[in-house]
């Protein structure tokens, strides 16, 4: 006969945890030791009493619906919280208010077409150049001067080709309004046979070339801009630099996931939106100042 | 909290993608998974709508750790790791006064808990609340082995849930379900 069991053993057993080896040798022990046997009718009797006391605790229903929908909200909302952190656009709105609040109806009315009018061209711009690269080496992205330029430049692969278009600076004509569409037609033969060593995303070239024109562009009489406007151009471009440089870390670590890219290139839009509004802020203020 | 949580689920749309990473997708794991954390929970916090924070909180945990989850085979005693500290974390910051039972009773009924007539609600109420007064008595780990193992976890889950080995956990099942029969006995839970 084997030894008595002890109270693990016997736990272990009715609880259906142990090898079956030792399950046999159990229920033979069991079937021969009388000591042991009363100890298995006090285990099942006080496993049914737990059973039965805690079954009202565990048969009260489960609110499946309501639960699974918190968790939803709260997944949701988590998912917006990281969007939000990636893609600071919280700044520009509150800037864009502030561009409207000194501005004059006219400023709205013709920066709105402005951007509709530039965005427009640099479509077009894009799309011929999309077509020509094919046949020929990539152009060169266009010069990177500034200090939101180079914020940009450091988020991407610091080897950014050197300085080639001249016929990209375009002087400030103040007078002019309609110049956007006028400016990127001129530049338009810039095919340079630079090699292009950052790896840049599908599309990001053209919202690249399109920041350094503007950015030139309105760096070109900065200091005839309004203290106050400059002021709020610099605190925006450093958040929309800011969300450019982690949507991109962002969307080069996860290549596969569109949603990266999406914001990646959400955040281009809101920088090209500033300078766009910037520069048809100063073109249609600056006569007057 | 109840009024503004339902504004906000009533704002978001239904349709979130919950991606799946691992052998089991967060879908899946709610779906196989919400009523033990739910009940778990319950059992600790003693308050419908407290385990249904503790459990909203356990499954953004869930979604936050897609990816350093353990696998499906032990995705449960993690859940119920996870439970365990969310609840007593709940429990230390409320106070343990009759308002809350009381707030249990109300929102139950308010949530439509007990369904039965009210003799039955009556009785079932007593007999949950025996039973937690008896759990109330047994010492830890024991009174989390008896929860999980009524829940129907194996040892080694129950284990892994408590960070115990594994070899302890039948003596620890054996010792707590005694206790429980002696103290439930006492109260007079035995009919």
């Amino acid at each position: 006969m084997t030894r008595c069991l002890d109270e693990a053993r016997l736990q272990s057993y009715f609880d259906g945890e142990l090898s079956i080896d030792l399950m046999e040798s159990v229920t033979s022990h069991l079937a021969s030791c009388v000591t042991c046997a009363a100890a298995a009718r006090e285990l099942e009797e006080e496993t049914a009493l737990l059973t039965t006391a805690l079954s009202a605790e565990f048969e009260v229903s489960v609110p499946t619906e309501t639960l699974r929908q918190r968790i939803d909200a709260a997944v949701l909302g988590e998912r917006v919280a990281v969007a939000q952190a990636t893609e600071k656009r919280s700044g520009l709105a509150a800037f864009f208010s502030g561009v409207l609040n000194f501005g004059t109806q006219r400023t709205l009315g013709f920066a709105s077409l402005a951007v509709v009018i530039a965005f427009g061209a640099i479509v077009g711009v894009v799309m011929m150049r999309t077509g020509k690269q094919i046949t020929s080496n990539p152009p060169a992205v266009t010069p990177l001067k500034s200090t939101d330029v180079q914020q940009l430049a450091n988020a991407t692969p610091p080897s950014v080709p050197s300085p080639t278009e001249e016929s990209v600076v375009v002087p400030a004509n103040d007078d002019v309004p309609g110049v956007r569409p006028e400016k990127f037609r001129r530049n338009k033969p810039s095919t340079n046979a630079v090699p292009q060593p950052v790896k840049l995303f599908p599309g990001e070239r053209s919202y690249l070339q399109t920041i350094a024109r503007l950015d030139t562009t309105i760096n070109s009489n900065k200091r005839e801009m309004r203290p106050s406007l400059r002021a709020e151009y610099e605190r925006n471009l450093a958040v929309v630099d800011r969300a450019i440089a982690a949507t991109r870390s962002a969307a080069k670590s996860n290549p596969n996931d569109p949603d990266t890219a999406d914001f990646m290139f959400a955040a281009y839009q809101s920088k090209v939106d500033l300078l766009n509004t910037i520069a048809d802020a100063r073109v249609s203020n600056g006569p007057r100042h | 909290m109840n009024g503004q949580a339902r504004a906000l689920i009533e704002s978001m749309p239904n349709d979130i993608g919950t991606e799946a990473v691992g052998p089991l997708s967060f879908d899946e794991a709610f779906t196989l998974h919400h009523r033990a954390v739910f009940r778990t929970a319950r059992a600790v916090v003693r308050d419908s709508a407290l385990a249904e924070d503790v459990t909203q909180e356990v499954f953004l945990r869930l979604y936050r750790n897609l990816n350093s989850t353990p696998g499906e085979e032990l995705l449960r005693a993690w859940l119920l790791r996870v439970t365990l500290n969310v609840a007593r974390n709940t429990l230390r910051g409320q106070s343990r006064s009759m308002v809350r039972d009381n707030e249990y009773h109300k929102t139950t009924a308010e949530n439509g808990f007990f369904v039965d007539a009210p003799e039955d609600d009556y009785e079932r109420r007593m007999a949950i609340e025996e039973a937690r007064r008896a759990l109330d008595k047994i010492k830890e780990p024991m009174r989390s082995c008896l929860l999980l193992k009524q829940q129907g976890l194996s040892y080694r889950e129950i284990a892994t849930s408590l960070s115990l080995k594994e070899t302890n956990i039948g003596s620890l099942v054996a010792r707590g379900r005694k206790e429980f029969a002696r103290v439930y006995g006492k109260i007079g839970g035995k009919r």
